[in-house]
């Protein structure tokens, strides 16, 4: 009796283990491991990248589509070249898709938004967008609005 | 040279760190017969069944069990060598999380093939002939020190050895089971046609049931003889030790520096040592 | 100035042995595995060191959990990010403080407990006696233990992560009010499973690794008598929290450090 117990114990024990694993792959991580295997790489040139990470989502439409993997300066045009990871089923950006940095409220994180073109032809692996939108920089934009308040008076 | 004991000790010497335990013995042990190995505390008893059992490495000299010598052999063949002989710990030595049958079963499982109702006959045959069957799903933590003691001789004798070896069999054993072990110890030795080797210093018991003693003092030999001769030997720390006299040639102090010296030694360093203990 | 030279190298030459007969001990018990009803004593002993560690870990794991999420609300909320509350909490737990706490935990319920117990086994002449059964103590007492150790505190570092992460939903939830689905959302953005999760389960193996050996050769080489066996229990505690505390460091600083 005492014996069997112990089996039974011990059984719960390694499912839960197993199970936490388990839960800990998919919901608390997302399961990124299953969706990072099937991906293809674009780029984009920004005249500034400015508060742009690693791991910031891609978004398309609000729709999260990828994810950005690094942010370097490209040495010919001295512009950022931010590198993206977009996810495989995702095969319908035109082109002439155009793609901007927007922050998540005022104060939150920096994204990459994509707005689709009209292009029939599709971005493949290793393509650069071509048409950017910048990072939107506080305070350039507090300066101004200051001047214009100065000059509208 | 020719081997007659079951058990051979040749010119062996022991260390523990710098202070010799044995220096130089040699001891043979007969077949068929109980010898009780003897000796004030601390002479080494216990180390001399370790050497035995092949627990320790002599630093020098050799021991032979059957003829072999047990330095030479690898771990398959002393494992295989020990199957033949049983020992009885000073605690007893059950294994606390089984129950007194497992304990008895234990060495049969290990190294014999026996099916279930073999094992379970046999168990029990070994648990009677120390008045021990009744208690069979017992654990050893419900035993007395006495039942522990002769459940542990029912398992050193499981196997059918053919010697066996008693570490300190009847210290802090109330008298009836001293007696009783002694019986058993006697019973088992002349019915098994055993070698029996048993470590002790309670003389009375121990020279009651033995053939013959051996008396170790101060990393020596001191006699190996019949009971009845020691009894009456004439060499003076024979005598003290088998008539237990407080005073005679076996000292009372453990080895030190003259006591003059260090009474006369300066305070200071005494007072230091005396601070560092409080 | 000799003496003390000299002296010193004694002292390290004595480290050495040290070391080298835990290494030893290692090796020889895990020279040949379950063999001959292992897996019953395996399971015995899966039940011993994992079981009956999982209340404490499930209760401490809770807890943490729970202050990890009040925590984390209120510094967030000062940035008006308390929506990134469960990320916070799930990264922390992940990556440093499952395995931390519950290697210490471990140490602290489990490993002294093994210590105890094998420390009793000498003093009273258990292991003495297999091995006049022509039983080696090292393949019967010690393995399974030691293996027992490796599998379970990877699978309570999971159950506590969980747990944790649950616990930190409660308040952060059900409590304060952050949205649910931010809270999970946020987590499984910032969460990586190869990184974070498989990151913490090696760090967990590790631990239990140290804290399983340092536990087994303390009990294995106490003096025994009751004295040398609390000695070697207290070892056991200090030892291995040390060791996890140390090599949290090393191991931090080789994964997440170089990124």
């Amino acid at each position: 009796m005492h014996k069997r117990w112990i089996e039974i114990s011990v059984g719960l024990m390694l499912v839960a283990g197993v199970v936490a694993l388990l839960s800990l792959a998919l919901q608390v991580s997302g399961g990124h491991l299953t969706r990072s295997a099937d991906r293809y790489p674009i780029a984009a040139l920004f005249e500034n990248a400015a508060g742009l990470a690693p791991k910031a989502q891609v978004t398309l439409a609000g729709v999260t589509v990828g994810e950005v993997v690094a942010v370097v300066i490209d040495p010919q045009t001295l512009m950022a070249k931010v590198q993206m990871q977009i996810n495989g089923e995702v095969n319908y950006l035109s082109i002439d898709s155009s793609a901007s940095i927007l922050t998540a409220g005022l104060l939150g994180e920096k994204y990459v938004g994509l707005t689709v073109g009209a292009e029939d032809e599709v971005l493949v692996a290793g393509d650069m967008i071509e048409d950017t939108q910048s990072a939107l920089v506080l305070e350039e934009l507090i300066g101004q609005f200051l001047l214009n308040l100065g000059d509208s008076n | 040279m020719a081997v007659n004991g079951i058990i051979e000790i040749h010119n062996l010497s022991f260390f523990r760190g710098k202070r010799a335990i044995f220096k130089d013995i040699d001891v043979s042990i007969a077949a068929g017969k109980i010898t009780a190995i003897m000796g004030p505390s601390g002479t080494g008893k216990t180390t001399l069944l370790r050497l035995i059992g092949g627990q320790l490495q002599p630093h020098q000299g050799e021991v032979q069990l059957f003829g072999k010598n047990i330095a030479q052999l690898n771990r398959r063949q002393l494992n295989q060598l020990r199957s033949r002989m049983g020992v009885l710990f000073q605690s007893g030595a059950l294994f606390t999380d089984l129950t007194v049958f497992e304990n008895v079963a234990f060495p049969l499982r290990e190294h014999t093939q026996l099916n279930d109702q073999q094992l379970h006959d046999r168990v029990l045959l070994k648990l009677e002939a120390v008045g021990l069957r009744g208690a069979r799903e017992l654990m050893p933590s419900h035993l007395s020190g006495g039942m522990a003691r002769r459940v542990a001789l029912a398992r050193a004798v499981a196997l059918e050895p053919e010697i066996i070896l008693y570490d300190e069999p009847f210290s802090g054993q109330d008298p009836i089971a001293m007696a009783v072990l002694q019986r058993l110890i006697k019973d088992l030795n002349d019915e098994m046609q055993l070698t029996s080797v048993l470590v002790s210093h309670d003389i009375a018991e121990a020279c009651a049931i033995a053939d013959r003693v051996i008396l170790l003092g101060e990393g020596r030999v001191l006699a190996h003889d019949t009971p009845e001769a020691l009894q009456t030997s004439p060499d003076p720390a024979v005598r003290q030790f088998m008539h237990g006299e407080a005073d005679g040639v076996i000292p009372f102090h453990f080895p030190a520096p003259p006591l003059a010296a260090e009474l006369l030694c300066d305070n200071a360093s005494v007072a230091d040592k005396q601070g560092g203990l409080l | 100035m000799i003496n003390l030279v000299a002296a010193l190298g004694e002292q390290l030459l004595q480290r050495l042995a040290l070391m080298g007969q835990a290494l030893l001990m290692l090796l020889q018990s895990l020279k040949v595995l379950p063999g001959k009803h292992g897996i019953a004593r395996l399971t015995q002993q899966l039940y011993v060191v994992g079981v009956q560690s999982l209340i404490i870990m499930l209760v401490s794991a809770l807890f943490i959990g729970m202050v990890l999420g009040l925590q984390g609300y209120t510094l967030l909320s000062a940035y008006g990010s308390e929506q990134a509350v469960g990320q916070m909490v799930a990264l922390t737990l992940v990556r440093e403080l499952s395995p931390v706490v519950a290697a210490l935990l471990f140490a602290g319920r489990a490993g002294s407990a093994l210590t105890a117990e094998i420390g009793l086994m000498k003093a009273t002449e258990q292991l003495a006696s297999l091995e006049m059964f022509g039983v080696d103590p090292l393949h019967r007492i010690v393995a399974p233990r030691f293996l027992a150790g490796l599998i379970c505190l990877p699978l309570l570092v999971a159950i506590f992560s969980l747990v944790g992460i649950y616990g930190g939903y409660i308040v952060a939830v059900d409590w304060l009010g952050v949205y649910s689905g931010s809270y999970w959302g946020n987590m499984q953005q910032a969460v990586d499973f190869g990184e974070d999760v498989v990151n913490g389960m090696i760090k967990a193996l590790v631990f239990a690794f140290v804290v399983s050996w340092i536990a087994l050769y303390q009990g294995y080489s106490c003096v025994p008598t009751s004295q040398g066996i609390s000695t070697a229990t207290t070892r056991t505690v200090v030892y291995s929290s040390l060791a996890i505390l140390g090599f949290d460091f090393i191991l931090t600083a080789l994964m997440f450090g170089g990124a």
